[in-house]
């Protein structure tokens, strides 16, 4: 970390205005984590329902230390030649193809099998260098020099071998090439992991990290967080909804609406100029943050009474 | 304070939370870098260091607080009495107690305990000697010579009746002490008791309360499980130049190497399908059954399950919308509780399923064998078995049980690879175990 860096870091409060200017609103947890994992150097695991700003915080992160961020997306079946290095065996064999005529003159007037060798080898380095390595993310990370933001997104997407695979570089920060030798970072990425929580990460992988749970955000910080986003929003309309959808988690859905969907929600209604929440448009609207026909007809059921419960919210404040 | 701490952590450890020493280090560097000041900042910072899923956060915060309440008090008054408190004798202790210094009177009683070591606390019944001792390392005899003189004096007078009760109020509060001690360092190794007993009771006897234990000790069977199918995967994993079809098939280059082949992966995906009975019968273990595939689910990819007692069903939906006791509880309520009939139920799978077994799959089945005389149909059973890798049958009843009265496990057992007693923990480990050995041994 550079001193600014530092400097942005010097206290939790400190981080919090400057992410809320980048329009990122955290609560304090996020906050302390982020304080605790740019002193200490830790990786954080950052675990949570869908859409609740884990990959925004990475972004936000970045942006805020003016740092470049490297995103890796995991799947199964991710390996290493994927995340970390490969040989670019196909420019390495059209060099050999091109140098053919020149192994005269590096051979020269060496006699027998054994003299020709050694000559070779003295060559043979050339050929698994730098100049063929194509860095994935993770080596691009390390070998950033002024640091990186290094994203390893939905990590529980991945399997148990890579999960393995992370932890040297999750703890010691370098890799191993065997041709090469290990390659160390010049400075520490400040590492985020996101999971989804479909499977359990290991012990060994979360003894190595700061741990952060994410959850929904409640009734007041997701009104901050819309007001962040879309400042325009008037300010009945905007305590309607987050009630409206906060009583929507409450209910029994195969998918809860997320913090963007929220937002993407406020946004369309802003577009049909609304200043209040009405039943029949949020009927029309419901498609914005509910992606499934049952979860539909299961918030529809309740919809009068959601609304009007979200307009008394708004009452009472008022 | 490194001592406050360590006593800190085996508290966490005591309430389930795992800590590894890698994590310590840790924590204590968080705590120097947020510094005692802010409360909350520090449970924060902590959490995150040392408590790594939402119900180890739950379990930290009620800790956290219980153990910083009674400690922050002894951090205030610290450096003050140390010295004072080192040459406790019985002449101290009795002018505290007549001046009613609670404060110093705490911190005394913090003092002795360390010396004696309460933090060894381990059982309910080491209460009164841990009391006991801690009393007398505060000098309680001098205390008491001092009532017994004051006796002898005749009647004792009003100085010596305030004295009897400051000394019981003192006795109190160092029993709630130790107690205290006793809710957070005992449960330590009442955990361990707890996990050693679980894995040798019968499945049918666990209690509610000790699912989220047994569902640990099931996750890492499976776990194991898991990791006897993926290693061949892992091999065929890795990108290589395959050089003899590269120069074959650039013989129309002249020689020259383009286009390039790599030996191919193949992956080997493991694929198993796991057959549960939930009847009456086996309505003990069906539960315990259900979670193992429930965790099953969770590990691999590749796996469908099937519930069944008169007729059979495919069930791998619940598992991946529900939670475990939800996913259960759904089984149950579609399939549970109804008489077996084993031919029936290998009936439907042959029908619907069977088209989907290759010799890529492997087949568990859980039961009892228990067909309430109706005909087991063995032969579909035996196709299962020809067509699979390989066909596991996991019995909740002992050995000797097998083949007598309506169970027709002596009948099936021809067409199983692997067939094994199933009801406790520990079996189940063995299983494991024995499936880890064949493989290798087939490898």
């Amino acid at each position: 970390m550079t001193p600014e860096q530092l400097e942005k870091l010097e206290s939790i409060e400190r981080v919090r205005e400057g992410y809320a200017e980048l329009g990122y609103i955290c609560s304090r947890q996020i906050a302390t984590a982020i304080y605790v994992a740019g002193h200490l150097g830790k990786p954080v695991l950052v675990e949570g329902p869908a859409g609740v700003g884990k990959t925004e915080l990475a972004n936000t992160t970045a942006a805020y230390l003016d740092l470049p961020l490297i995103r890796l997306q995991c799947y199964e079946g991710l390996d290493e030649s994927k995340a970390l290095y490969e040989w670019r065996y196909a420019k390495q064999l059209l060099y050999t193809q091109i140098l053919r005529d020149k192994l005269g003159e590096v051979l020269g007037e060496a006699q027998g099998i054994k003299e020709s060798m050694d000559r070779l080898h003295a060559h043979a380095d050339v050929f698994f260098s730098e100049r063929f390595l194509a860095p994935r993310p993770l080596l691009k990370a390390l070998r950033e020099p002024g640091g990186a933001v290094l994203l390893i997104d939905e990590v529980d997407k991945s399997d148990h071998e890579f999960e393995a695979f992370l932890l040297e570089i999750l703890s010691e920060f370098q890799v191993s090439i065997p041709e090469l030798g290990t390659i160390k970072a010049e400075r520490r990425p400040v590492v985020f992991l996101t999971s989804n929580n479909t499977r359990e990460m290991s012990d060994a992988l979360k003894r190595r990290c700061l741990h952060l749970y994410v959850p929904f955000p409640d009734a007041r910080l997701e009104r901050e967080i819309i007001q962040a986003r879309i400042p325009e929003i008037p300010r009945n309309l905007k305590y309607q909804l987050v009630s409206f959808v906060q009583q929507v988690r409450e209910l029994d859905l195969k998918k809860h609406p997320s913090v963007s969907e929220s937002i993407d929600w406020a946004r369309v209604l802003l577009l049909l100029h609304a200043d209040e929440l009405e039943a029949d448009m949020v009927r029309e609207t419901l498609n914005v943050f509910l992606k499934f026909e049952e979860d539909i007809q299961s918030v529809d059921a309740d919809l009068y009474g959601f609304t009007r419960q979200a307009k008394k919210a708004d009452g009472a404040r008022a | 304070m490194e001592r406050t701490f360590t006593n800190f952590l085996s508290a966490l450890r005591g309430a389930d939370i795992r800590v590894s020493v890698a994590e310590t280090l840790d924590a204590m560097e968080t705590a120097r870098l947020m510094g005692w000041s802010d409360r909350q900042s520090l449970h924060d910072a902590l959490a995150m260091a040392l408590a790594k899923t939402p119900e180890e956060k739950t379990g930290f915060t009620r800790i956290f607080d219980e153990f910083f309440a009674f400690e922050s008090f002894h951090d205030r008054r610290d450096g003050e009495e140390t010295e004072e408190n080192e040459q406790a004798d019985g002449g101290d202790l009795l002018a505290k107690l007549e001046a009613g210094d609670r404060a110093a009177l705490a911190l005394a009683m913090q003092e002795a305990a360390v010396e004696v070591g309460v933090e060894n606390i381990r059982f309910f019944t080491q209460r009164g000697l841990y009391t006991q001792r801690v009393l007398q390392q505060m000098g309680v005899e001098g205390v008491d010579a001092q009532i017994q003189a004051m006796g002898g004096q005749g009647g004792g007078g009003s100085a010596g009746q305030a004295l009897q009760e400051s000394r019981a109020w003192l006795f109190e509060q160092v029993r709630n002490y130790v107690e205290q001690q006793l809710s957070l360092q005992g449960a330590a190794t009442s955990q361990e008791l707890r996990e050693d007993r679980l894995r040798r009771s019968r499945l049918g006897n666990l209690d509610r309360r000790d699912r989220e234990q047994m569902r640990r000790i099931v996750e890492k069977i499976c776990r194991r499980l898991v990791a006897l199918h993926s290693r061949r995967r892992k091999m065929k994993n890795r990108g290589q130049l395959d050089i003899r079809r590269t120069m074959r098939r650039n013989y129309g280059n002249d020689g020259v190497l383009f286009e390039l082949e790599w030996k191919k992966r193949k992956l080997d995906r493991p694929r198993v399908m796991a057959i549960c009975d939930v009847s009456g019968s086996v309505a003990s273990v069906a539960r315990f059954l259900l979670q193992f595939l429930y965790e099953l689910h969770e590990l691999l990819h590749d796996i469908r399950s099937f519930a069944f007692s008169g007729y059979l069903i495919e069930v791998s939906e619940h598992f991946k919308d529900n939670i475990a006791d939800e996913a259960a509880d759904k089984v149950m309520q579609k399939v549970g509780y109804m008489p077996t009939d084993y031919g029936e139920s290998l009936t439907n799978f042959r029908e619907s399923f069977l088209a989907d077994v290759d010799r890529n799959t492997t087949i568990i089945f859980l039961g009892d064998a228990r067909s309430n005389n109706t005909d087991p149909r063995a032969e579909y059973l035996k196709e299962m078995h020809e067509r699979c890798k390989r066909l596991i049958w996991l019995n909740p009843e002992p050995p000797p049980l097998w083949g007598t009265g309506d169970s027709e496990m002596r009948r099936y057992r021809p067409y199983c690879d692997l067939l094994r007693e199933c009801n406790t923990l520990n079996h189940l480990e063995r299983v494991v175990n024995d499936l880890l050995e064949t493989a290798q041994r087939a490898a």
